[in-house]
C-alpha cells in the first residue's frame, strides 16, 4: 500500500499483532481502545451473555476498564417487558463492574465524547449503527455487528480494512440555511450506498467552517450513505472542544499526501435552501418547498443526528414567542444531559416551554420507535432523526427528515414549512 | 459443505434491518422472533418458510441498524441468504449468528421463489439444478468461515480458548 489513510495508521496500531501497514479488503483481528455498549431492551440476551461468559471461564473481562455502558434505547423503560429486561443488564453490567451511564445521561456516542472517554486517534467499537459519528473527533468508530461475546471474552474484534470515501464540501450556506441542511443535501447527492462498505470522510473549506456540533451531525449521517465508519480530520476546533471535553491525551493522525481515496466527490452547498427526506429513505432528497404543506402530526427534534445545542438553539429562535399548532405535538429530546443542561442554561427550554413543545430527558427518544412519541398507523412525522426508513418511529406512520428550524416551523403551522420565513 | 434447499426470493434493494424484523419485537426471545420475520413485507412468510429453506435478496439487505435482526431468520431454521449485496452490520450479525451470508452478485437472475438452489460454502458456489447455472459467490474470510462451521461465536471461542491454553 502506498500512502496511508489516518483511519488505516489508527486500525495498524490497534491490529493484533500490530501491523506496518494494512492492505485494503483485509481481515484484521484488531483490539479496540474503547468498547461501547448499551443497557439492552432484550432481556435474553443479557442472562445468555453472563451464561456464555461463565461457560467460557472468563471472570475478568480483558477489556474491563474500557467498556463503557449507556442507557438510551427506550429509557427511561416504557413497557413491564423492557423494564424487566434492563434490569437483568443493569445486573450484568455491575457484575462485570463496568462503568454504566443510566437513563438521562444521553445518546452512547455523544455521551462517551463529552466525557473524554473516546480521543482522537482512538478506536472505538460501539454498539450502535450510528457510533461513527464519534470520529466527528477524528478516531476511528466502528460500529458493533456480529462479535460482542468475542469482545467480551477476549477483547477482539474483526474489521475489514475500509476504502476511503472524500466528499468535499465547498461553499458559503445561504443566511437560515442550515448545517442540517448541507448535511442532508450531501446525503441526498451520494444515496443511500455512496460510500457503500467504505469508510467516509468529510472535508473542505465548509466542513473547516463547522462548528463541532454539526461536525457531528455530518459524521453521523455516513451511516445513511452506507459507511462502516466517518471521519472529520482534527483541527482547531476539534482539539479546543476536546481539551475542554477530557483533556487527555490524544494523537492526531494525519493521511499521507499520496493517500489515494477510493472516490471523490465535490459537493457545493452555497446555492441550496433548506431540505427534506421525504418517506422511506434518508437520501430521497428535496427543497422543502416541493413538499410543503404536507400535514403534519408530530414534530420531533433530537437524536444523535440533531440533538445537539446548535439544533435547540435553531428550534427555540424559531419558536420564540410563538405557539406550536393544536394539532400537533412538538417533542424535543436533547442528545445529551450536557446539551439539555446548557439548552436550560441559556433560556431554549423555556422557550419550547412557552411554546407548548413536550420537552424529555436526554435518550434515543422517538428515533429508534421505541417510546418518547411512537408514530401510530397514518401519523405524519417531520423530524431531525436520523433516518426515515418505513415504519421506523411506529408501523404505519411517514417520516421526513430536516433541519431542526424545518421542523419547529412546520410545528408551527401544522403543515410542512419553509422556516427561511421565521429568520 | 453442500447446502439444498428452497427460494424465497424478496428481490427488492435497500431491505433494511427494520423490515426484516421490526423494532417493536426486539425485546422477545431470539426463539420468538421468527413469527415476526419480514412481516413488513410478507406477513405470511413465517408460516410459510420451512426450515433448511433460503432467502434470497437484493442490493445491500440487511442495512440499516445493527439491530440482531438476523435472530428472527435463525430462528426459522433458515441456514443461509444469498444476496446482491449485505448491509455490512446485518452481514457480521449473521457471521455471529452461525447464519451464512454469501454475497453472491447476480443471484436475482438464478433463481425465482420456489426453485431449489445449492449452495457449497467451501467454494462459494452457487447452483440452480433446475437449469444447471451456475453463479461464483464471493468468498468469506477464513475467521468467518471458521465462526459459521463452528455453529457460532460461542463454540468459535471455546475451541479457540482450548487451543490457546494449549500453546
Amino acid at each position: 500500500m502506498a500512502g496511508m489513510h489516518a483511519l488505516h495508521k489508527i486500525l495498524t496500531k490497534c491490529a493484533r499483532p500490530p501491523q506496518k501497514s494494512v492492505s485494503l479488503g483485509e481481515f484484521l483481528e484488531i483490539e479496540p481502545d474503547v468498547f461501547g455498549v448499551i443497557v439492552g431492551v432484550n432481556g435474553t440476551e443479557a442472562k445468555r451473555l453472563a451464561a456464555d461468559l461463565e461457560e467460557l471461564g472468563i471472570k475478568d473481562l480483558p477489556l474491563r476498564e474500557r467498556i463503557f455502558a449507556v442507557s438510551d434505547h427506550a429509557s427511561p423503560a416504557p413497557t413491564v417487558a423492557i423494564a424487566a429486561a434492563q434490569k437483568l443488564w443493569r445486573e450484568f453490567l455491575k457484575s462485570h463492574r463496568i462503568r454504566t451511564f443510566d437513563g438521562g445521561a444521553g445518546v452512547s456516542h455523544l455521551v462517551l465524547c463529552e466525557e473524554g472517554l473516546v480521543r482522537p486517534g482512538m478506536l472505538a467499537i460501539a454498539i450502535d449503527s450510528h457510533a461513527p459519528t464519534m470520529g466527528a473527533i477524528g478516531m476511528y468508530a466502528a460500529s458493533l455487528g456480529g462479535g460482542r461475546l468475542t469482545l467480551y471474552a477476549i477483547g477482539r474484534y474483526v474489521i475489514e480494512v475500509p476504502k476511503v470515501t472524500l466528499v468535499r464540501v465547498t461553499g458559503k450556506l445561504q443566511p437560515g440555511v442550515l448545517g442540517r441542511d448541507a448535511s442532508l443535501y450531501v446525503n441526498g447527492r451520494l444515496g443511500q450506498r455512496g460510500a457503500y462498505n467504505n469508510a467516509v470522510e468529510f472535508a473542505g473549506p465548509f466542513i473547516d467552517a463547522l462548528s463541532m456540533d454539526m461536525r457531528f451531525t455530518f459524521a453521523n449521517m455516513g451511516t445513511e450513505m452506507g459507511a462502516v465508519t466517518s471521519y472529520i480530520q482534527p483541527d482547531d476546533i476539534t482539539l479546543d472542544w476536546v481539551n475542554k471535553h477530557g483533556n487527555c491525551e490524544y494523537t492526531v493522525y494525519e493521511t499521507d499526501p499520496d493517500f489515494k481515496y477510493d472516490s471523490v466527490h465535490e459537493v457545493d452547498v452555497s446555492k441550496i435552501g433548506p431540505q427534506i427526506a421525504v418517506p422511506h429513505a434518508p437520501d430521497d432528497v428535496k427543497p422543502v418547498d416541493e413538499v410543503a404543506g404536507r400535514r403534519v402530526d408530530q414534530a420531533y427534534i433530537g437524536s444523535c443526528a440533531s440533538g445537539r445545542l446548535d439544533d435547540i438553539a435553531e428550534a427555540a429562535r424559531v419558536l420564540q414567542g410563538r405557539k406550536v399548532h393544536p394539532d400537533v405535538r412538538l417533542i424535543v429530546t436533547a442528545g445529551s444531559r450536557e446539551v439539555l443542561k446548557a439548552a436550560t442554561a441559556l433560556g431554549y427550554i423555556q422557550t419550547l416551554h412557552e411554546a407548548n413543545a413536550i420537552v424529555t430527558s436526554a435518550n434515543c427518544g422517538a428515533c429508534p420507535g421505541l417510546h418518547g412519541g411512537i408514530l401510530g398507523p397514518g401519523d405524519v412525522a417531520v423530524t431531525s432523526i436520523t433516518r426515515n426508513f418505513e415504519g421506523r418511529m411506529g408501523p404505519g406512520g411517514e417520516i421526513y427528515l430536516a433541519s431542526p428550524a424545518t421542523v419547529a416551523a412546520s410545528a408551527i403551522e401544522g403543515r410542512i414549512a419553509n422556516p427561511l420565513q421565521y429568520r | 459443505m453442500k447446502l439444498r434447499g428452497r427460494v424465497w426470493k424478496f428481490p427488492q434493494n435497500d431491505i433494511n434491518t427494520g423490515l426484516i424484523r421490526k423494532q417493536m419485537y426486539n425485546h422477545l426471545p431470539p426463539e420468538e422472533q421468527g413469527k415476526h420475520c419480514m412481516e413488513a413485507l410478507d406477513p405470511t412468510f413465517a408460516a410459510k418458510v420451512k426450515p433448511g429453506d433460503f432467502i434470497v435478496a437484493g442490493t445491500n439487505f440487511g442495512c440499516g441498524s445493527s439491530t440482531p435482526a438476523h435472530y428472527s431468520i435463525v430462528a426459522l431454521g433458515i441456514p443461509a441468504i444469498v444476496a446482491e449485496s449485505f448491509g455490512p452490520l446485518f452481514f457480521s450479525n449473521c457471521v455471529g449468528g452461525a447464519l451464512w451470508p454469501i454475497l453472491c452478485p447476480g443471484i436475482l437472475g438464478l433463481v425465482e421463489t420456489g426453485d431449489t438452489l445449492e449452495i457449497d460454502t467451501d467454494t462459494f458456489e452457487v447452483r440452480n439444478p433446475a437449469s444447471g447455472k451456475t453463479l461464483q459467490g464471493e468468498a468469506l474470510p477464513e475467521i468467518y468461515c471458521n465462526m459459521i462451521q463452528a455453529g457460532g461465536e460461542k463454540p468459535y471461542l471455546k475451541a479457540r480458548l482450548a487451543r490457546e491454553a494449549r500453546s
